[in-house]
This record gives structure tokens, C-alpha cells and sequence, in this order.
């Protein structure tokens, strides 16, 4: 007879009937049992077949028949179920429990045919998602013959043969705060619970680098969640525009990553250093080492259509940053939170849309003394730079048409004695940005397809938009001075139009910004500048 | 804001931070202290305690200028030459002068380092330079510290008996000369401050009061009274009038600061510290005799166990044999 493929379930015998089956027809029931019975019949009776006095084309007429009835049924009723038994197969380093925590609670969930085809589907979806698979099969089968209306499955996988992977690409990590060259090795279920170890080194855009090792494990024992620890050491240069390097060695677990939620905790040894000599008063104050013990919370919603050119829906992005988690009251001690809301319009001609943004953000010390202390200098906000609003979500920090933290607050920088005739030499590039206390953007931007078909296919389009920004210090008696006036005095502002390129990495953009208001240190430029953002 | 800027344009000394009765305990900050302090100028002193393995430190700023002690040769000299205080215009050209300076700046800076580091259990240090950093990182750094401190002396695990007692000799030396060529005067030369008094009054300060009452170096400045009084009586004219707040008196198990010259006491325990290393040694080689013995006899007896094994089973067997008789 024949057997069924791996794809069709083969149903126990029933014996009574279902009384809540909602429309038994008594025809094809009966037809159907008489064929299962047939079919039993022949089950049982394996080393004898030629005493069935059946030919063999009279044999497939009469499978093909009972097939027939069968999808039928399926497709119309609701034939139930209950599974028996998950066997594992196939899995010689992995753990049993890894394989059975992502489908058992599914599988066994199902209580009809139907339910248990598309567990089945989730199941084999959520393995390979697990990256430490090579290939999944789940196969359904019948159950004992003893236990009526039962099934079992079977879920066969295929280790990945080299564990070792190796991945080179452009990335955009939020340590580095900018994007990235980056290239990876991965070492895939090294100790069967699959976990998924990597070592990466990164070259980023604004000369920080980065080297780092971490560790992720789906889900261990008991635990609900995914839990990932790395280590990593990074440096980066901010000597041109605030004169300090920074260098930092963390170690960051993930505790939490439930839905929008993310928990995570990071403990950091961080130095910052002064090899020009240059330095403004402010950052001479702060060079040196802290440790930072902080935790940081995430909740992000993200409706809209396309991250990288959205033209429907809405997004929201919420980071809170805890740190002084130590009893030592030497650590670095803040409350850092910002926020962004993103919503997109549709307007119906050229597949244009308009994206309204806006994002704030505030960090202030605690502790013994915090009104007078100053708040951390890499802590703090900056303004600037030539990522687009539109598709970052990263907290307030681009205004398009000013360099990289080119505005703020800002310091003179040291002065050396011999020069103090010459002052106009020194006062266009003797500034230090320093950041601020207080942030917040927001911007507007109208995007369009342009006329010629072969921009439209390219992906290419127009926009036009208008930004506004402004960041203020609150730390060490400012906020006293601070007034509504003074605030609304602080708002700088841009516009401006330009043309999008999107590629598979990265989102490109030529605009032309004018700068409408500025402050007088502020470094924004009238004219054609380019811009590159990536949509993480 | 405006306060600020005033303050900003002040002369303000950036050192490390006040403890054991010094205005700054750190024995590179403290002679530019002095020389300000000679200098009779009004100046600012705060404190960075974050840094402790920068070697900017101290610098001393006024409004946008900043002097830095890791350029031109050091603070004192930047100051001099960007016109701002001079102490030595009149005894620079002497040549004892030079050579005077330029033994304190050496043999007796190379000391206290030593002494500071290697040559006690490290905990003036750590109370300088790490007591206001999360523990982990502060004893990263010293031990980072301790090793580069060796590296700069030249000390290695061979030379380091050697190396120490060529320190020691040195400086016995220069405390020699240096008492010698004081006498009863109040300063070294032309009976007025120059920055050698400073540096010197700088070493002996703070080796009579951070270094702990063990240390070597600190019983032998202890031989030369006339360098003790100098130290003392200065110390009460242009540090102890000055400071008012800015010397907390913040350390009470440290009464080092009320005694006088007659009530310091010393307790050199050089030679014990000597015969324990030696001890040390040969506890360690015989320790490492009795170890090897003993993995040698357990592969031994590993290795005939293995080759009686069939011996055995077949006593084995006897007995069972015998049992069941």
C-alpha cells in the first residue's frame, strides 16, 4: 500500500466517531473507515500480501480514492487530533531540551489537522531561525495503534556541518555610533545548547574601531529568553572635534529581549585621553578613567512600511540608561533617557509621503553632589552630522547641514602663549564641542518620485525637507539660567532639498541644505553636502 | 557664569590630591606647590583624581593658557619661559647650582620613586594615586604602575638586590652633599628661594610624611637635622600660612603633621626583610623538590600497576574461588 510521504499525516483508526464532529456525511465516513479498516488490514498482515486477492491497479484506484477523501475532509472539516509524541532525530552535539523548547509547547498545543500543519510550519521556521541548523524536516506520522486519533512527529535536523563561519560587511553597531567595516567569525553550537559564538573587528567611519568576542544562547534551561554577553574594546578618536580619544573596555550582557522590550546591562572601564594637548577646560576636567555600571531598558515599535524609504505608518523608540548600579559612589553616576517618534503620511500622487520626526533626550548625574557635578562628556549629547533623520532612529542627534557635532555648546580651546597676537589664526578651529544636557530635534520631509521611469526603478527619488535643533547644558547650576526665552533662542534650523540613492547597504543622499539660524561657534554650511545613513 | 570666568583667569594649579598633611601628596606636584608658594602669587589649586597615570600632571592654567609638566621640560620651566614667574634668573649661570639641581632632579627623584613603588607595601600610593577610583581599576593601574616603575629603573629579577642597594647608596650620598652645602642657611643658595629649594623641599616633605616610618630612604633623610629643620620651618611659613581650607586635615591615624623636628621616629627593617627573601627562596626550591618526588612516585606506581593488572585479576578470581569453597 502506499506509504505516505513525509508531507501527508496518516490518521489512527478511529473507532467511535467524534460527537462533536460539526457535519459528519455517513457516506464518505463510512466509505472511509471501510478503507482504513482495508487499510489496518493490510498493516497487519505485512509478511503475507499475496493473500489479498487485489491487483495492483485495482490497489493504487482504491489508495488514490481514499487520498481524495481524505484532503477533501481536511480541507472542509475539522478532523481532530492529538500529538502523542515529539521524537528528535538527527541531532548528535545538540541538547534534546534546545530542539524540544522551541516546538514541544507548539506541536502539542494543536488540537486538529489543520492546526498541527501550521505549528508544524512555525516550528520548522523557528529551528532554522536558530542559525545552527543546516536543514529541518518535521514529519508527522501516525500514533500507536492502541491510542486512537493520535499522531506523532518527527522532527529530523541536519547539523551544520562547519561550525565555523566567516562574515565580512558594513554594519551599524550603536556602541560605535556610527557605521562600520566589519568583519566576523562565528563559531556555530560549539557545546550543543546552541550557542552561537562570534569574535568580530570593526573600522568604523569616524575613526573608532572596535574588537570583540561575544556569546549568544537561545534559551537556557529555564530561562524564556536569549541570553548574550560580549566583551569588547573600543577605541575612538574625537580629537578634531572635542580633543579626546576615547577608550573603552566593556563587558555588556543582554538580559531581556521579549517583544519590544530589551534589557540589557553593561559594565565598562572607560579612559579618555588628551594626546594633542589641546583641550578646552571642560574636557581637561574629565580626562581620565571611570567605570560605568549601567543598565540600559529599550522599547521600540516600528510600523512603518520600509526603513529605509518609509511612506506609511509610525515608529517609536524609548532608551533608558541607568548607571552607578554600583555601591562604590567612585563610579559614574547618570540618568540618561531619549526618545523618538517617527510618522509617515502617504499622499497618494508620485508615491510621495511626508515624515514628521522628533526626538529629545536629557541625562543629568546622581548621587552626592550632583548638582554641582558636571554630567559625563561621552554621555552627553551631539548634534550633527551627515546621517539622515528620516530613516535613523538613534535618539536626537542629526541635523542635516552642520558637520559632525558641529553645534552646541562649545569652549576655546588651550592657547599657546607665544600666539596670543595672532588670535585670528587660532579662533575658526579653536573651538571644542562639548555637548549638552538637553537635546531635541525635529524635522519635516517631503519625499517624492521623480519624473523619469528609470529613477523610479532604480529607487531613486527627490525630497525636500526642514530640520530644527537645539541643545543646551543643564549640569552645574545651568539649568538656574535656563528660560522658555532661552530655549526657543537656542532652536537652529535648516532646510533644504536633494536627491536619495538607496543601495542594498546604505541609504545615500546629495542635498543641498541652507542653513536658516545658527549660533556663532556652530559649524553648518550653506551648499551641497552628502549623507549616508543605514536604516539600524 | 561670568564668576566662572573670573576664576577661570586666575592662576590655578591642577595637582593630585591633598592627604597625609600635605597640600598635594604626589612627590611631582608638590615642589611646583612650592615654587608658587615662594613665588608669593595668588593661585587656585584643585585637584584631578581620576588621572593617575598621566604624566600632564601637574599643569598650571590661566584663562586659555596651559603649562603642562610633560613639555619644555617640566612646569617650572614652561612658567619661566612664557615670562610668567622666574625664581632662578640670578642663579642659573652658577654651575653648583646646575649640578646640585640636576642631582636632586636624578638620584633623589629615582629614590622616592623607588621607595614609593617598590620599596614598601604600596600603600601610600595607593592612597595618592587610586583611593578615588573604583576598586578594579585601581588596582589594574597599580600593578601597571609597579611594572613600569621597574622597567624605568632597570630592575630586573637578577639585579634587583643590586639595584636597590646602588639606589640606597646614591641617595645617602646626595642627602650628604645636600646638608653639607645647606650648613645652618635657611635656602641653598644666595639666601633666597630658587626652584632647587623648591624641588628639595618638595623630597623632603614628602618623604618624611607619606613614605611610611619603615622606610629605608625616610630613616636615612632622618640622619640629617639640618635638612629636617629646613623642611619643617618652611613648611610652617609658606604652606601651613597659606592653606587655610585647601590642606584638609582629613587623614586623623596620620599625626605626622604635629610632630616636630625632635619627635620623628624611624623604623628601618631593611636587613629582616633580606634573610626573609632568602628563606623564601629556599622554601620555594624545596617545596618544588617534594612536588616533582611525588608525581615521579605516582607514575611509577601507575606504571607497574599497569603491568601487574592481569596478576591481580587472577588473585581476584582465588578468592571468589575460595568463597564460594
Amino acid at each position: 500500500m502506499a506509504v505516505p510521504t513525509e508531507s501527508h499525516p496518516h490518521l489512527g483508526q478511529p473507532e467511535n466517531p467524534n460527537l462533536s464532529d460539526p457535519s459528519p456525511e455517513p457516506d464518505d465516513l463510512d466509505d472511509f473507515e471501510a478503507e482504513i479498516d482495508e487499510e489496518d488490514n493490510d498493516e497487519s498482515e505485512e509478511d503475507d500480501e499475496e493473500s489479498e486477492p487485489i491487483t495492483p491497479e485495482a490497489q493504487m484506484r482504491v489508495d488514490r480514492v481514499s487520498m481524495e477523501s481524505l484532503f477533501k475532509r481536511l480541507s472542509t472539516e475539522r478532523v481532530p487530533v492529538r500529538v502523542h509524541d515529539v521524537l528528535i532525530k538527527g541531532n548528535t552535539k545538540t541538547k534534546d531540551f534546545v530542539i524540544e523548547a522551541e516546538v514541544e509547547a507548539l506541536l502539542k498545543n494543536a488540537t486538529t489537522v489543520q492546526q498541527l500543519l501550521q505549528a508544524a510550519g512555525v516550528a520548522n521556521a523557528r529551528l532554522q531561525q536558530l542559525d545552527i541548523f543546516d536543514s529541518v524536516n518535521i514529519t508527522l506520522d501516525a500514533g500507536p495503534p492502541e491510542l486512537p486519533g493520535t499522531a506523532n512527529v518527527v522532527v529530523e535536523v541536519s547539523e551544520a556541518k562547519n561550525p565555523l563561519t566567516g562574515d565580512v560587511g558594513i554594519f551599524s553597531k550603536p556602541e560605535a555610533r556610527s557605521w562600520s567595516l566589519e568583519g566576523s567569525l562565528k563559531l556555530k553550537n560549539l557545546f550543543g545548547y546552541g550557542d552561537l559564538w562570534d569574535g568580530s573587528v570593526a573600522y568604523g567611519w569616524g575613526q573608532a574601531s572596535e574588537v570583540s568576542a561575544g556569546v549568544s544562547v537561545p534559551k537556557f534551561k529555564a530561562l524564556a529568553t536569549p541570553l548574550t554577553a560580549r566583551i569588547s574594546l573600543l577605541s575612538q578618536d574625537w580629537l578634531k572635534f572635542s580633543s579626546y580619544k576615547e577608550k573603552a573596555l566593556g563587558l555588556s550582557l543582554g538580559l531581556l529581549s521579549i517583544g519590544n522590550h530589551d534589557l540589557s546591562y553593561n559594565l565598562s572601564w572607560r579612559t579618555l585621553t588628551d594626546p594633542s594637548q589641546m583641550a578646552s577646560h571642560s574636557v581637561r576636567r574629565q580626562l581620565g578613567h571611570g567605570l560605568l555600571s549601567a543598565l540600559k531598558y529599550t522599547f521600540k515599535i516600528d510600523r512603518r512600511n520600509s526603513p529605509l524609504r518609509p511612506t506609511r505608518g509610525y515608529a517609536f523608540l524609548s532608551t533608558t540608561h541607568i548607571s552607578g548600579l554600583v555601591p562604590d559612589n567612585r563610579s559614574l553616576r547618570f540618568i540618561r533617557q531619549e526618545f523618538d517618534l517617527r510618522y509617515a503620511v502617504p499622499l497618494g500622487f508620485y508615491h510621495a509621503a511626508l515624515n514628521f520626526g522628533i526626538s529629545g533626550g536629557f541625562i543629568f548625574p546622581w548621587g552626592r553632589g550632583f548638582l554641582n557635578t558636571p554630567s559625563y562628556l561621552p554621555e552627553r549629547f551631539f548634534l550633527g552630522g551627515n546621517s539622515s533623520p528620516v530613516c535613523t532612529l538613534r535618539g536626537p542627534t542629526s541635523i542635516l547641514g552642520f558637520k559632525a557635532r558641529g553645534l552646541g555648546p562649545a569652549e576655546p580651546r588651550r592657547q599657546e602663549r607665544g600666539n596670543s597676537n595672532n588670535e585670528s589664526s587660532d579662533a575658526s578651529t579653536g573651538m571644542d564641542f562639548i555637548g549638552g544636557d538637553l537635546a531635541a530635534t525635529a524635522f519635516a520631509d517631503l519625499s517624492f518620485d521623480l519624473p523619469l521611469r528609470v529613477f523610479r526603478e532604480a529607487g531613486i527619488h527627490g525630497h525636500a525637507f526642514a530640520c530644527t535643533g537645539s541643545l543646551t547644558k543643564l549640569t552645574e547650576n545651568a539649568h538656574r539660567e535656563l528660560s522658555f526665552q532661552k530655549l526657543r533662542e537656542s532652536f537652529r534650523c535648516s532646510a533644504g532639498f536633494g536627491i536619495i540613492v538607496p543601495t542594498k547597504l546604505f541609504r545615500m543622499e546629495v542635498n543641498y541644505c541652507y542653513i536658516l539660524k545658527q549660533h556663532e561657534h556652530d559649524q553648518g554650511k550653506t551648499g551641497v553636502q552628502f549623507s549616508f545613513s543605514s536604516p539600524l | 557664569m561670568e564668576d566662572g570666568n573670573e576664576e577661570r583667569e586666575k592662576l590655578t594649579l591642577v595637582a593630585r590630591k591633598p592627604c597625609f598633611g600635605l597640600p598635594t601628596a604626589c612627590p611631582t606636584c608638590l615642589p611646583v606647590y612650592v615654587y608658587l608658594r615662594f613665588a608669593h602669587l595668588p593661585l587656585n589649586l584643585e585637584f584631578n583624581l581620576i588621572h593617575p597615570d598621566s604624566d600632564q600632571i601637574p599643569f598650571v592654567e590661566s584663562g586659555n593658557y596651559v603649562a603642562y609638566n610633560n613639555e619644555r621640560g617640566g612646569v617650572i620651566w614652561s612658567l619661566k619661559e612664557d615670562g610668567i614667574v622666574d625664581l632662578d634668573s640670578d642663579v642659573r649661570g652658577i654651575p653648583e647650582w646646575v649640578s646640585t639641581k640636576a642631582m636632586v632632579e636624578s638620584w633623589l627623584a629615582d629614590a622616592v620613586m623607588y621607595e614609593l613603588w617598590v620599596g614598601s607595601d604600596g600603600k601610600s600610593a595607593y592612597k595618592i594615586y587610586y583611593s578615588d577610583l573604583p576598586w578594579p581599576i585601581g588596582k589594574i593601574l597599580y600593578l601597571k604602575q609597579v611594572r613600569a616603575v621597574k622597567q624605568l629603573l632597570g630592575i630586573t629579577s637578577e639585579n634587583a638586590e643590586r639595584r636597590e642597594e646602588e639606589i640606597y647608596r646614591r641617595s645617602t650620598s646626595a642627602y650628604g652633599a645636600l646638608s653639607s652645602r645647606l650648613g645652618e642657611e635657611s635656602f641653598f643658595f644666595e639666601n633666597r628661594p630658587t626652584s632647587l629649594d623648591a624641588v628639595v623641599l618638595g623630597h623632603v616633605l614628602f618623604t618624611l610624611h607619606a613614605l611610611p616610618e619603615t622606610s629605608l630612604l625616610r630613616s636615612k633623610l632622618l640622619d640629617h637635622t639640618n635638612l629636617v629643620k629646613f623642611a619643617e620651618s618652611h613648611k610652617a611659613e609658606y604652606i601651613d600660612a597659606n592653606s587655610s581650607a585647601s590642606v584638609p586635615e582629613s587623614d586623623p591615624s596620620t599625626s605626622a603633621s604635629r610632630r616636630g623636628p625632635s619627635q620623628w621616629s624611624s623604623k628601618p627593617k631593611s636587613k629582616p626583610k633580606r634573610e626573609k627573601t632568602e628563606e623564601e627562596k629556599k622554601f620555594r626550591r624545596r617545596t618544588k623538590y617534594f612536588l616533582v618526588t611525588q608525581l615521579v612516585a605516582v607514575l611509577v606506581f601507575l606504571s607497574l600497576l599497569g603491568g601487574s593488572n592481569d596478576a591481580e585479576v587472577e588473585l581476584e578470581d582465588d578468592d571468589d574461588a575460595l568463597n564460594y569453597d
